[in-house]
């Protein structure tokens, strides 16, 4: 501190005056502030206050103090605060980049933590560790929440059109259901999803890709990009059928944009994480009513109903970061809470899904009223969709791409969808430009693979 | 006994803050962004940046979407400059007119120019929600339009779209200007065109136009300048899409420093846009005599 | 002018007031609406019941402790965002001005080498959009060790308004008639008397229109405080408001209520002003 100010005093005239004005800001740097990162949304906030709880008691001084990151903001904050080298103590962000992040060689292994709140035992079934960040056999995430992106639908307007139960759906029953709705219901959207340049398309469009059973980069093959396969071509000539029966604005959608067609009642179905049912419950009951989350539709070949899911943990850069140990002892506090786990959970529900059994069992969760009056779907975002769980980073589950990440930072993904869609492109076309912006990350990146 | 400075140090005394300023706010980022642009600078791992030479001006002018920017941006910063030059002096003509309450109207009609961008761009977003926005609303239960307009989901929508909102915010910009200029034209020239009996279009175009011509001129070279380097408008409004119809220069030299970790790359593509910059600066020097001691005063 | 002409000047200029001022009027309208009327369809354009909620929640949701089981919403920042932007946009505004101020006056009554050339870089430095600079000056904050302070974005907003600042000040001082001044000098006055005295009172109306244009600029940035800035009680407030998204749901009510605090300051201040900045300034009055 004192340094600090000395520095500040040397900078001379113009700036002595404008440091009294800033007199204010350095007061509040004086107790140790450890800057935890999270997504947007009450839960990050929660977590926090247990953290909080433990520096009460072992760290006297020490706060930590929760900042929410925008899901596509979370480049710039992380770019210039690793230059700035002065990363947050915690981080909770999309696994896509905590693999990446991981690769990069920028994270402290937390074997010690995992260890310490017996994370292995815990871990609900069909999750493992290593699916939260394990690269090249180091564990560099502690299991926090995982979201899987499902297929949501108004039982009502599926019955007025006389379809079929959704549980059994293919990719074919999906589009004829759009269309009879479509027609049934002037001025509904039969089916939304996001085509926006953006996450959230990257993210529904991926789905498809792997239930078609294509994928990005091989694993298995030192990662090889292999996404100019017939079955990703097949998978974005489905989306651009489907389209015909979407909001022609999906183009543009993001996160926000399909939740706010499904809870206004612009649409019958979409893709999407717990999120809907919640914000529908607050603010749409008679469309919570009816709302009800499936597996996604299955590829009719190869059966595969892969949903996008966040596996996120949290992981703590490792350079620059004078809370590791600290933050290492808070996180083992609150994890080891089932209390406190509920909590989070249970502060935006059914969004941020359990991780550990205990949690999973503990009454917060069971006796939610969302949980109590919609059993079948809650079980389906918390458990039913675990076999079917991977991300860009994982996908098919075949392996840790620390690649997928920047890949995102691009939204390559959802640029193909762009281009068939707004250029009418063919899709073969515009997947083979997205082949060679793969190509390129691969290339520029190989250190990462090493 | 106060301590007394002479003229001459008091001359260089007051100097010193802002040379002081601009060697730290000014000169060194500018030096800053130029060696970065020869840098190859991965944000993410700060501690290694080796020289790569002329590699990121090469990556910039070799990748088709810099040029698919620098076209947009001229589209959006050609139209956006004409329609603002175009309304903005209508709106001054009429409000230069001595009538009862012109003030309240003034004072409304400039009120755009003070809006943050953060506002208006969202509360656009909204207000052009193709789904759920106002303006589909009224237009359609108006009966000007029999279907939702996509006003973000089409290439060409979503640049008018950010033409629009880049008109609305800075019209007003233009409006001060000309106004401020129309009250120096002497009502004499007018009253004797009157007299010769000149119409009003003749008026406008014999006498108005002419002396608003230099003012236009400086106004037009400005506002292409800023219009064309705007970043928080397009990012807030559309970032960029869809697709990548409405990036401009600024918005791609961001992208390329965060969202695909080319630090290095985004510098060298400021340097550019720093180089049109000048262009555009000497042009405006040239059209005003601008600093010519002998012209002003 | 005939009565036709004038009605038809009147008709024009209101319809365009209305089209333009429509974004404010929905904004309040919003900003009025309790909860469950703001997502109504279809909408409602005037509020069927006015309620202050949002603005309630804005002002005074700070005061709220959060329960141990609920995170700190962002609109218990609300008023923490509201006095950073006070404090930065005004602590910028004070250096740039002072700082121009001195130097135009210098600048116009004295006679230096490479004089000419500051008029040329306030103009360059006028012209740059703050896409070019944000990351140099992140980093020479970094380098200062400044980045997630107030005193960051100070300095980084003068970047911003001190180029057309000293380019106001400029061209005003060379508009004051330098006799009087002159006259003081002869009878004995000191040149910090004669400027303290005598010529800033004459350059108020330059320092007034400079400065709300410079508050203007500073208050209504968003890329600098998006950059440098990470804590939430630290944010200024156009990136702080961008909290009322977080990501799969708009609090438009808040939104819209902020929208209207963050613009009700500065068209005051504008209202007030206005005769300052229109009379007199050309091209050089406005940055934008």
């Amino acid at each position: 501190m004192a340094e600090q100010i000395s520095r500040r005093a040397a900078l001379g005239s113009a700036l002595a005056a404008a440091g009294a004005l800033a007199a204010p800001a350095i007061a509040q740097t004086r107790e140790r502030v450890a800057r935890v990162w999270g997504e947007p949304g009450p839960y990050v906030g929660v977590f926090t206050n247990g953290l909080n709880e433990w520096a009460q008691r072992y760290a006297p001084g020490l706060r930590f103090e929760a900042e929410q990151i925008a899901w596509d903001q979370v480049y710039v904050k992380l770019t210039t605060d690793l230059a700035a080298r002065r990363p947050p103590a915690l981080i909770s962000v999309e696994s896509p980049i905590a693999y990446q992040l991981a690769a990069e060689g920028l994270l402290e292994p937390v074997e010690d933590v995992n260890r310490a709140i017996r994370a292995a035992e815990r871990l609900v079934d069909g999750f493992r560790i290593d699916d939260f960040g394990t690269w090249k056999g180091t564990q560099y995430a502690v299991p926090l929440h995982h979201q899987g992106c499902l297929f949501i639908a108004q039982s009502d307007v599926l019955e007025e059109a006389g379809l079929s139960d959704p549980a059994n759906w293919t990719w074919q029953d999906l589009l004829n259901a759009a269309r009879a709705i479509q027609q049934k219901r002037p001025g509904m959207a039969g089916f939304t999803m996001a085509l926006g340049r953006n996450l959230c398309g990257d993210y529904h469009i991926g789905q498809f890709i792997w239930q078609a059973g294509g994928l990005t980069w091989d694993p298995a093959r030192n990662f090889e990009t292999v996404f100019n396969s017939p079955a990703t071509i097949e998978a974005y000539e489905f989306i651009k059928e489907l389209y015909a029966y979407m909001p022609r604005s999906a183009v543009e959608f993001s996160f926000l944009q399909v939740v706010d067609q499904h809870v206004t009642g612009r649409t019958a179905m979409s893709l999407y994480w717990g999120r809907t049912m919640g914000r529908a419950a607050d603010e749409a009951r008679p469309i919570y009513e009816k709302m009800e989350y499936y597996l996604n539709p299955a590829h009719p070949r190869t059966g595969a109903r892969w949903s996008w899911t966040d596996i996120n943990g949290w992981v703590l850069p490792r350079r620059d970061n004078p809370f590791l140990r600290e933050a290492k002892e808070a996180l083992a506090h609150v994890m080891n809470s089932t209390e406190w786990m509920a909590r989070y959970s249970a502060s935006l529900f059914p969004n941020v899904g359990p991780v550990f059994k205990d949690q999973a069992a503990a009454p917060a969760l069971q006796q939610h009223p969302i949980y109590q009056a919609k059993k079948r779907s809650v079980d389906v975002i918390f458990t039913g969709f675990v076999p079917h769980a991977c991300n860009s980073g994982f996908e098919l589950r075949k392996g840790i791409s620390p690649l997928a990440g920047i890949a995102h930072g691009r939204n390559v993904w959802s640029q193909v969808a762009q281009r068939m869609l707004l250029n009418n492109e063919s899709a073969r076309a515009a997947v083979e430009w997205g082949h060679r912006q793969f190509e390129d990350i691969r290339r520029e990146n190989r250190r990462l693979l090493g | 006994m106060r301590f007394r400075l002479s003229d001459r140090q008091v001359g260089v005394l007051f100097m010193l803050p802002l040379l002081l300023a601009v060697a730290l706010f000014l000169v060194w980022p500018i030096v800053e962004a130029v060696r970065l642009s020869f840098v190859r600078y991965n944000p993410l791992r700060p501690d290694d940046q080796p020289f790569v030479g002329l590699d990121n001006y090469l990556f910039v002018l070799e990748d088709p979407l810099f040029w698919e920017s620098f076209r947009q941006a001229l589209v959006w910063t050609g139209v956006s400059t004409v329609a603002q030059a175009a309304i903005g002096v209508g709106l001054a003509l009429l409000l230069h007119q001595p009538l009862r309450g012109i003030n309240a109207f003034r004072g409304l009609l400039l009120f755009p120019y003070i809006v943050p961008t953060v506002v208006i761009a969202l509360n656009w977003r909204w207000l052009f929600n193709a789904e759920i926005g106002i303006v589909n609303h009224l237009l359609l239960s108006a009966g000007i339009i029999s279907e939702r307009v996509a006003w973000l989901s089409t290439p060409d929508m979503a640049m008018a779209s950010a033409i629009l909102l880049n008109v609305w915010k800075y019209t007003p910009f233009v409006v001060i200007v000309v106004l401020a200029r129309l009250q120096t034209i002497p009502t004499e020239l007018y009253d004797a065109a009157r007299v010769d009996g000149a119409g009003a279009l003749r008026r406008f175009r014999d006498i108005t136009l002419p002396q608003l011509a230099e003012v236009l001129a400086v106004v037009v070279v400005f506002r292409t300048i800023w219009t064309f380097n705007k970043f928080e408008e397009i990012y807030l409004l559309t970032r960029g899409g869809p697709g990548t119809s409405t990036y401009n220069l600024a918005l791609y030299a961001f992208d390329q420093a965060m969202a695909n970790l080319r630090m290095g790359v985004g510098a060298a593509s400021g340097v550019i846009m720093l180089a049109l910059l000048l262009a555009g600066s000497l042009l405006y020097i040239r059209l005003t005599g601008f600093g010519r001691e002998d012209r002003a005063a | 002018m005939s009565r036709l002409a004038a009605a038809l000047v009147y008709a024009v200029l209101g319809a365009v007031t209305f089209v333009v001022c429509f974004p404010l009027l929905w904004a309040i309208s919003t900003s009025l609406k309790p909860k469950e009327e703001i997502f109504r369809w279809p909408p409602t354009l005037i509020p069927e019941r006015v309620t202050l909620e949002s603005y309630r929640e804005l002002l005074f949701g700070g005061a709220v402790a959060s329960a141990p089981g609920a995170g700190v919403p962002p609109s218990a920042f609300f008023v923490d965002w509201f006095v950073n932007s006070v404090i930065v946009s005004v602590g910028s505004t004070a250096i740039s001005i002072t700082v121009a101020t001195l130097a135009a006056y210098s600048l116009t009554r004295f006679r230096f080498r490479g004089q000419r050339a500051v008029p040329y870089v306030a103009i360059l430095g006028y012209m740059i959009p703050s896409v070019i600079f944000v990351f140099p000056m992140f980093l020479t904050m970094v380098a200062l060790d400044l980045p997630d302070t107030l005193l960051s974005l100070i300095l980084g907003y003068v970047c911003i308004t001190l180029p057309f600042c000293l380019w106001l000040m400029w061209a005003f001082f060379r508009g004051v008639p330098i006799e009087i001044e002159e006259a003081a000098l002869v009878d004995g006055a000191t040149r910090l008397q004669v400027f303290r005295q005598i010529v800033l009172p004459m350059a108020l109306p330059g320092i007034i229109a400079a400065s709300i244009f410079s508050l203007i600029v500073s208050w209504n940035d968003y890329l600098f405080g998006r950059v440098f800035m990470n804590s939430m009680d630290k944010l200024p407030l156009t990136v702080g408001v961008m909290h009322f998204f977080d990501g799969t749901h708009v609090d438009w009510g808040l939104m819209m209520a902020s929208s209207v605090l963050m613009t009700v300051p500065m068209a005051v201040l504008f209202g007030f002003m206005q005769r300052h900045l229109v009379a007199g300034f050309g091209a050089g009055a406005v940055k934008g």
